[in-house]
């Protein structure tokens, strides 16, 4: 396992090969497709206006009459000459913030923003803690400030062949549990 | 007749539902069986009598019964037939008692199961099913019955909202309802083990998984033909909006997606049990917050056509599960301590752990943001949106990593691993990803996140292949021919391959993902009839305008002739619907999919001689997405079927090693 032959390790990187095909063809097909600057702009700004009257859709997806009157206006301040951010400004000014499919970042809207990265970033710290003192009170985990296993090369390639063996062989996953957890509750049942 | 038999069948059920909730509780409480035994039976006459109900209910759609107020509301004579018998989960009180009826026969299954497996939790798990079923039940008897009578009965019915109307209506609406509340059945399990204070014995593990993985499959293929039928039907050329609605239903999946996992661990290593119980409860909370938003909560959505009040009903359960669920939790804290450890950061434990705590978030934060404008109302009069746009920037990298660790964990060993041979097994997976970097940055990509995307799906596509390879290839080597030997390979350990088959299909979501949203092109077309345009390779002809008219809606076809670089790949149709009645349209998009790329055309209003403006998509690889379905599906029957009695292992590892299998 440690040295796999070309024999093993040559299919795989076949299939690779052919996923890469598979999407190289279709992302080549795209790609190649290169819309008028304006347009691309005015598709950018359209994802981020909602459409007053049907709530939750973008101005780019709804095809009540309201979202195409308000598509033509995107276009017409382009061609003036507007910025993107003027033109989401001035549906702002007309609609409220909440046309925007993207809450503002300012005042109280930071919230909205810094809640998310700041939960993920204190429950990421939260699991490293509580997996290191997980692994230190175990009676069984080595010594070693990194935590890394002090298998044995040997060990190791032992267990690589016992990979290929329980491959082949029906029992992996199967075995009964070491300290018998599996037990069922049968016997003085309550209404068994 | 029937109609009034199921009007009286529903008030019956509630009570005997909330006698079960009651008798089984104190049965297994005060030990006494014959309690117990009652409640159990009474859960049996559930199913029946609300089948009753809910054909009254079908029977008066089908007879066109206007007498009954929901009929008359959700139908019409002009509905088509085969649409009546699906119009009962049009609005909101057919469906509640849809849900009431599916919620019924699964836990009269689940409970039989219970009774022959788990004799302690049975009773108490029973009594937390029944009272979910009866809160289910005085909601429809209360405050929403579909069997009601108007005093007089309407020449013709209201009709039902046309967007409904649709294929994927047979089945898009009944599995994401029949998903929420499934999540009760594991809910109930993991309660009732923890109330009948066996939480610390795994015994509930098996079945809690089992029921675990029928749930997380129904939410799985409701939430996909949910993205069909947008896709299809809504004509924006997309299938995921981050909607609340959409939302709603996905947070669960998030949370049982983590359940799935975790309660592996428990079921291999005896670890996790207290997570394993907040696990579940919180997926049931944010079920039943599914239904507080899709029922008429706060925040406006598309799904918009089944609103009412009653959300606040649903609001109050949810408060109360919560708060009932921690105190049992609390109560029975000492009966859940873990004698196992962990014995290394690096492991199949920690990779698992890693996972779960990556879903809560991407679920948590979806809550925040589909809350948050309610929240920002409340807190500053400012009515705010948050979209699309958001959703995308801040869950994206976060399901970009779980990606990468669906296709990394399963390589890892339970117990320990070192960064050696994480590194080696890896070997292949990363060539494989790199091979493919190298081909997309040749032929001219350049953006940075899809480029990494790919390579994270190819890590799970090549890994996968790899280890079915290898197991084919010794079972090969003992004179089986290579498809046998994968079959057989599949079937020896069906938790873990039924488990591979899933992720495969996750990564061929998420190639399908990638490749629409950063490679979607999209144009609108002002056509009149006879014009001709071109969409990258696609060169598109307006050949013929159909305009028919029924006594309820105006259908208007438009039909293209299309061909892709010069090669001609036949006729669309695409079709805008006007209804009549309700003043509103459906589209429906032509569209021609190939593996490659999809290509779409939908028409917005069209003028007396057919002239419209048309948008047309090219969707890269969204195909795939669809696809994923049916290994979604097959995946988790294989994870679920009976195993075969096993061979006993005779194995003996060396001290710290356990098998890598799941």
């Amino acid at each position: 396992m440690n040295s796999p032959t070309a024999n093993s390790v040559l299919p795989p990187l076949a299939f690779a090969l052919l996923l890469a095909a598979i999407m190289a063809a279709s992302l080549a097909c795209g790609a190649d497709e290169e819309l008028p600057v304006l347009e691309a702009r005015a598709q950018e700004i359209n994802k981020t206006v909602m459409c007053p009257v049907c709530p939750g859709e973008s101005i780019d997806q709804s095809q009540h009459p309201r979202a195409t009157a308000m598509r033509a206006v995107v276009d017409e301040k382009l061609a003036e000459g507007s910025t993107n951010d003027e033109i989401r400004q001035y549906f702002v000014e007309r609609y409220g913030p909440s046309v925007l499919l993207e809450p503002p970042r300012e005042g109280l809207n930071w919230l909205v923003w810094i809640v998310p990265p700041v939960g993920v970033l204190a429950a990421a710290v939260a699991l490293y803690l509580v997996l290191r003192m997980a692994v230190r009170s175990s009676p069984g985990a080595d010594a070693s400030p990194t935590g890394v296993s002090a298998l044995t090369d040997n060990e190791r390639d032992d267990y690589f062949r016992r990979i290929e063996a329980a491959l082949a062989s029906d029992s992996d996953g199967e075995r009964p549990s070491p300290t018998g957890r599996e037990s069922q509750d049968t016997g003085e049942a309550v209404a068994g | 007749m029937l109609v009034d038999a199921g009007y009286v069948a529903l008030p019956i059920a509630l009570a005997v539902g909330a006698y079960v909730a009651v008798a089984s509780f104190l049965g297994a409480w005060m030990r006494a069986p014959v309690l117990v035994l009652s409640a159990r039976y009474g859960m049996m006459t559930v199913p029946v009598l609300l089948a009753i109900s809910t054909l009254a209910l079908v029977y008066a759609f089908v007879t066109h019964d206007f007498s009954v107020r929901y009929v008359a509301e959700n139908s019409s004579l002009a509905l088509p037939q085969v649409y009546t018998w699906v119009a009962l989960y049009a609005g909101n009180s057919g469906s509640l008692l849809f849900i009431a009826t599916v919620y019924a026969f699964l836990s009269v299954v689940a409970v039989a199961g219970l009774a022959r497996k788990l004799p302690y939790t049975a009773p108490y798990a029973t009594s937390v099913m029944a009272l979910v079923m009866a809160f289910f039940l005085a909601v429809i008897v209360f405050l929403a019955n579909p069997l009601e009578r108007l005093a007089i009965a309407p020449p013709d019915g209201q009709g039902i909202n046309p967007l409904l109307i649709h294929f994927g209506m047979f089945i898009h609406p009944p599995m994401q309802m029949m998903g929420l509340i499934s999540v009760a059945i594991p809910f109930s399990i993991a309660i009732g083990a923890l109330l009948a204070g066996r939480g610390g014995r795994d015994e509930w593990v098996d079945l809690g998984r089992v029921w675990g993985m029928v749930s997380w499959t129904i939410l799985t293929v409701g939430l996909l033909l949910g993205s069909w039928w947008a896709y299809t039907i809504l004509g924006w050329g997309g299938y995921w909006a981050w909607d609340p609605v959409e939302n709603s239903a996905l947070m669960p999946w998030l949370a049982m997606t983590a359940f799935v996992h975790s309660i592996m661990v428990q079921k291999r290593r005896g670890m996790f049990r207290m997570w394993n119980i907040i696990l579940v409860s919180v997926a049931f909370v944010l079920a039943e917050m599914g239904m507080f938003i899709n029922r008429g909560g706060p925040v406006p959505s598309v799904h918009s056509f089944a609103q009412s009040t009653m959300g606040w009903v649903f609001l109050g359960f949810m408060a109360f599960t919560l708060i009932a669920s921690l105190a049992a939790f609390m109560w029975r804290i000492n009966t859940l301590k873990s004698r196992e450890r962990l014995d290394s950061m690096l492991s199949r434990e920690s990779a698992f752990l890693t996972q779960n705590v990556l879903f809560l978030a991407v679920a948590f934060i979806t809550l925040w943001g589909t809350i948050y404008p309610v929240f920002s109302e409340a807190a500053s009069d400012e009515v705010i949106t948050v979209g699309q746009p958001f959703f995308d920037r801040v869950n994206g990298p976060i399901l970009l990593v779980l990606v990468f660790l669906m296709g990394v964990g399963p390589l890892l060993p339970w117990r320990r691993a070192n960064l050696q041979n994480v590194l080696t097994i890896l070997r292949i997976p990363l060539a494989g990803a790199a091979i493919v970097t190298v081909a997309l940055i040749a032929i001219g990509i350049r953006e940075l996140v899809p480029l990494l995307a790919v390579a994270v799906c190819v890590i799970t596509f090549v890994a996968i292949g790899h280890e079915w390879l290898r197991g084919s290839r010794v079972r090969h080597r003992r004179g089986e021919s290579y498809p046998l030997a994968l079959a057989r390979l599949l079937g020896a350990n069906r938790p873990r391959y039924g488990g591979y088959i899933v992720h495969l299909g996750i990564a061929m979501l998420a190639i399908g993902a990638i490749g629409s949203s950063f490679y979607a092109v999209q144009r609108d077309y002002n056509m009149a009839l006879g014009e001709s345009d071109s969409l990258g390779d696609y060169l598109f002809t307006y050949v013929n305008f159909d305009s028919t008219p029924h006594s309820d809606r105006i259908e208007m076809t438009a039909q293209f002739d299309v061909s892709k670089q010069g090669r001609d790949i036949g006729s669309l149709d695409a079709r805008r619907t006007f209804y009549i009645s309700h003043e509103v349209a459906a589209t429906r998009a032509a569209i021609r999919s190939t593996p490659i790329e999809d290509f779409y055309i939908v028409p917005s209003e069209f003028t007396e001689s057919g002239g419209a403006v048309f948008r047309v998509y090219v969707n890269p690889l969204v195909w795939w997405m669809w696809m994923a379905g049916p290994l979604f599906v097959l995946g988790s029957v294989l994870a679920l079927s009976p195993r075969r009695r096993s061979v006993p292992a005779t194995l003996p590892l060396p001290r710290g090693v356990r098998m890598a299998g799941v």
